[in-house]
C-alpha cells in the first residue's frame, strides 16, 4: 500500500516560488490501477516523480508499506527504485545503440530475471528481438519499454503519458498489453494522462487541477483498451 | 564562452608544444652561431649533445603535441557539428553551401593561435633562465638571446594558418552530409551496431552492463584513442622525467613531467567528459530504473580501462626504447654518461598515480551522476 501525506513541492527562486503540488494526500491499494487525470501543467508528472522516488518533495511523507521514502538517502532510494518500481515514459527512452533484447535486459538484470525472453514474447516482439530501436515503430518501441519495465518485476509501475506520442491504434495496443499483463502479474499501476477516455480502464481515478486533487472516484467496472473511446 | 572552455584543450596543448619548441630551437640557433668559438674537445662534445637534445625534444614534443591538437581539433569540430546539427541543417536547407558554413569554422583556428602565441611569449619570458641552466658548467661561451622571426613564423603563424585550413576542410567534409540527415541529428544510419554474430551467438550471454560498456566503446572510437593516448603520454613522460633527472638536467625533467601531466590530464578530462555527456540520457534512464551511480559511471567509463592499460604499457616500452637509443647512439661519445637502466620505482610511481587518477575520475563522475536531476534530463528534449 502506498500512502502519501500532505506532499508539497515548489520550483523557482526564493522570491518567486511556484507551488506545483499544494498538499496532496492519497492512498493507493496494492494491485490498484490508478489513473491521474489533469490538464497539462497541473502537476501530474511532478506528483508521479515524487511518488516514485525520482524527486524529493519539499515536505510530506510517501509511505510504502509504512516506510517513508522521502526520508531515505539517495543510495537507499536507488535501491528502493531498483527493487520496487518501474517507469514508462512518453518518450520511450530506449538505448539507441542496443537491440530490443539488450534493452529489455537492462530491466531484467536489476531483478536477476533470466526469463526476459518471455517478457519480450508477452509484448508480441519475439520476432523483433534483434532489432534496434530506430528500426521499430513508435508503438513497438513503447512495447519494448513496457517489456523493459516489467522484466524488472516491479511492485509498482509508473507511467507518464505512455500513449502521448502514439496514434490511436498503436496506443490502444500498448495499453492493452499493459492492462493484460497487470491482470496476469498483479502489480500496481499509477498512470498519468490527459486523455479522459483512458480513465475508463482504471479502477481508481484522481483528477488534478493546479497542484491539488479535485476529484476522485472508483469505476464500478473497468473497460479494456479496445472498449474505451479515444 | 562554453566554446572557449571546450577548446581549452587545444590551447593548452599547442601552448606546450610551442613553448618547448621555441625554447630549444631558439637556443639551438643561438648556440649554432657560437659554434666557431668552441675549441676544447669536451666542450665540443657538450655542444653536439645539446644540439642533439634540442632537436630531439623539439621533434618529439612538437610533433607529438601538434598531431594531438590536430586530432583534437577534428574531434571538436565533429562534436560541434553533432551538437549543432539542427541549426546547421536549417542553414543548409536555406541554401547556405557547405563551403560557406565551413568557413565559419576557421574560428577554431583561433584557439590554436591563442595557444601558440602564448607559448611563444611564455618561452621568451623563461628563456634567460633556460639559457643559464643549459650552460651551468660554463663549458660554452656565453650565449646571447636573439630574436628569430623565422621561428615566430614557423611556430605561430604557420600552425595557425594550417589549423584554420584544417578546420575548414574537415568541416566541409562533415557538412557534405544531406540536409535531412543533419536535421535529424546524429542520424540513425550512423548508429554503429554490433556485428550480428555477437548477439546471435547463443549460449554466450553477457550481462546488460557489459553489453552497454562495449556498445559505448563502439560508438566513440576516437575516445578510445584519446584515453589510450593520455595514458601513453602519462606513462612515457612520467618515467622519462625520472630518468632525465639522472641523465640530463633537473630543468628538463621538470619540463617533461609538467608537459606529460598537463597533456594527459587535459586529454583524459576531455575524453571522459565527452563520453559522459554523450551518454547522459542513457545514464538518466539507468538512474530512473535504479542502477546505482557507481555502476552507471563504470558502464560508461569502465570500458576504457583496457585501452588505458594498453596505452600505459606502450608508453613504458616507448620511453625505455627511446632513452636506450638516445644513450647508446646519440650520446655515445659523451664521456661519463651515466648508465641507463630500466627504472622500476618510476614505473611503480607512474602506475599507481595513474590508476589513482583514473579511479578518481570514475568516482567524480559517479558523484555527478548521483546529483543529476533525472527530470531535467528527460525534459531536455531534442
Ligand atoms: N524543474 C522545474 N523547474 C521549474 N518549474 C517546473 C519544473 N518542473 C515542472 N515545473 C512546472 O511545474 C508545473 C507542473 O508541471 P508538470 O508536473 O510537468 O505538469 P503536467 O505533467 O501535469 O503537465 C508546470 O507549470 C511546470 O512549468
Ligand atoms: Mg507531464
Amino acid at each position: 500500500m502506498i500512502k502519501m501525506e500532505d506532499i508539497r513541492k515548489s520550483y523557482g527562486p526564493q522570491d518567486n516560488r511556484f507551488e506545483v503540488l499544494k498538499g496532496i494526500s492519497l492512498t493507493v491499494e496494492d494491485g490498484d490501477f490508478l489513473v491521474l487525470l489533469g490538464a497539462s501543467g497541473s502537476g501530474k508528472s511532478t506528483l508521479l516523480n515524487v511518488a516514485s522516488g525520482l524527486e524529493y518533495p519539499d515536505s510530506g511523507k510517501i509511505l510504502y508499506d509504512g516506510e517513508d521514502i522521502a526520508a531515505l538517502s539517495d543510495e537507499e532510494r536507488t535501491r528502493f527504485r531498483k527493487e520496487k518500481t518501474a517507469f514508462i515514459f512518453q518518450q520511450y527512452y530506449l538505448l539507441p545503440h542496443l537491440n530490443v533484447e539488450q534493452n529489455v535486459k537492462m530491466g531484467a538484470d536489476l531483478a536477476s530475471n533470466k526469463d526476459y525472453r518471455k517478457t519480450i514474447e508477452a509484448v508480441g516482439l519475439a520476432e523483433k528481438r534483434a532489432k534496434y530501436p530506430h528500426e521499430l515503430s513508435g508503438g513497438e518501441q513503447q512495447r519494448v519499454a513496457v517489456a523493459r519495465a516489467l522484466a524488472k518485476k516491479p511492485e509498482v509501475l509508473f507511467l507518464d503519458e505512455p500513449t502521448g506520442a502514439l496514434d490511436e491504434t498503436t496506443g490502444r495496443q500498448v495499453l492493452d498489453y499493459i492492462d493484460r499483463l497487470q491482470k496476469e502479474l498483479g502489480f500496481t499501476i499509477i498512470m498519468v494522462t490527459h486523455n479522459a477516455n483512458i480513465a475508463d480502464m482504471a479502477k481508481t481515478v484522481l483528477r488534478m487541477n493546479s497542484g491539488k486533487i479535485v476529484e476522485a472516484w472508483q469505476n464500478e467496472s473497468q473497460k479494456t483498451a479496445y472498449e474505451i473511446g479515444w | 564562452m562554453r566554446d572557449v572552455f571546450k577548446s581549452a584543450g587545444i590551447i593548452i596543448i599547442s601552448f606546450c608544444a610551442v613553448f618547448v619548441c621555441t625554447l630549444f630551437l631558439n637556443y639551438n640557433i643561438d648556440l649554432k652561431s657560437a659554434e666557431g668559438l668552441i675549441f676544447q674537445e669536451d666542450a665540443q662534445y657538450f655542444y653536439h649533445a645539446q644540439i642533439m637534445t634540442g632537436k630531439m625534444v623539439s621533434a618529439l614534443s612538437g610533433g607529438c603535441l601538434l598531431l594531438t591538437s590536430a586530432v583534437m581539433l577534428c574531434f571538436y569540430i565533429g562534436h560541434y557539428i553533432d551538437t549543432h546539427s539542427k541549426s546547421l541543417g536549417i542553414l543548409k536547407a536555406m541554401g547556405y553551401s557547405a563551403g560557406r558554413l565551413a568557413c565559419s569554422f576557421a574560428g577554431f583556428g583561433l584557439s590554436v593561435f591563442t595557444g601558440t602565441g602564448l607559448g611563444y611569449a611564455g618561452a621568451h619570458i623563461i628563456m634567460p633562465q633556460f639559457y643559464k641552466t643549459q650552460n651551468k658548467e660554463g663549458l660554452l661561451p656565453e650565449i646571447h638571446i636573439h630574436f628569430h622571426p623565422a621561428l615566430l613564423l614557423a611556430l605561430v603563424v604557420l600552425p595557425t594558418l594550417a589549423f584554420c585550413l584544417l578546420s575548414v576542410l574537415y568541416g566541409r567534409l562533415r557538412l557534405k552530409a544531406p540536409v535531412l540527415e543533419l536535421l535529424k541529428g546524429r542520424s540513425s544510419s550512423k548508429i554503429k551496431v554490433a556485428k550480428s554474430t555477437g548477439t546471435a551467438k547463443a549460449g554466450r550471454e553477457l550481462p546488460f552492463l557489459q553489453e552497454l560498456r562495449s556498445s559505448v566503446l563502439r560508438q566513440r572510437k576516437s575516445l578510445v584513442f584519446f584515453i589510450g593516448f593520455a595514458s601513453f603520454c602519462y606513462a612515457a613522460m612520467m618515467q622519462m622525467s625520472f630518468s632525465m633527472d639522472e641523465l640530463a638536467s633537473r630543468m628538463m625533467a621538470l619540463m617533461i613531467l609538467l608537459i606529460g601531466i598537463v597533456l594527459s590530464f587535459v586529454t583524459l578530462f576531455l575524453a571522459t567528459t565527452s563520453a559522459v555527456k554523450a551518454n547522459w540520457k542513457t545514464l538518466a534512464v539507468m538512474r530512473a530504473l535504479g542502477y546505482p551511480d557507481r555502476e552507471c559511471s563504470s558502464s560508461v567509463l569502465g570500458g576504457y580501462r583496457l585501452p588505458a592499460c594498453i596505452g600505459f604499457a606502450l608508453g613504458t616500452v616507448y620511453q625505455y626504447v627511446l632513452l636506450q637509443i638516445a644513450v647508446t647512439v646519440v650520446f655515445r661519445d659523451v664521456e661519463n654518461m651515466p648508465e641507463f637502466h630500466f627504472d622500476v620505482p618510476a614505473l611503480v610511481v607512474a602506475l599507481i598515480s595513474f590508476t589513482a587518477l583514473y579511479e578518481l575520475i570514475l568516482h567524480a563522475y559517479a558523484r555527478k551522476i548521483r546529483r543529476m536531476s533525472i527530470r531535467e534530463v528527460m525534459l531536455d528534449e531534442d
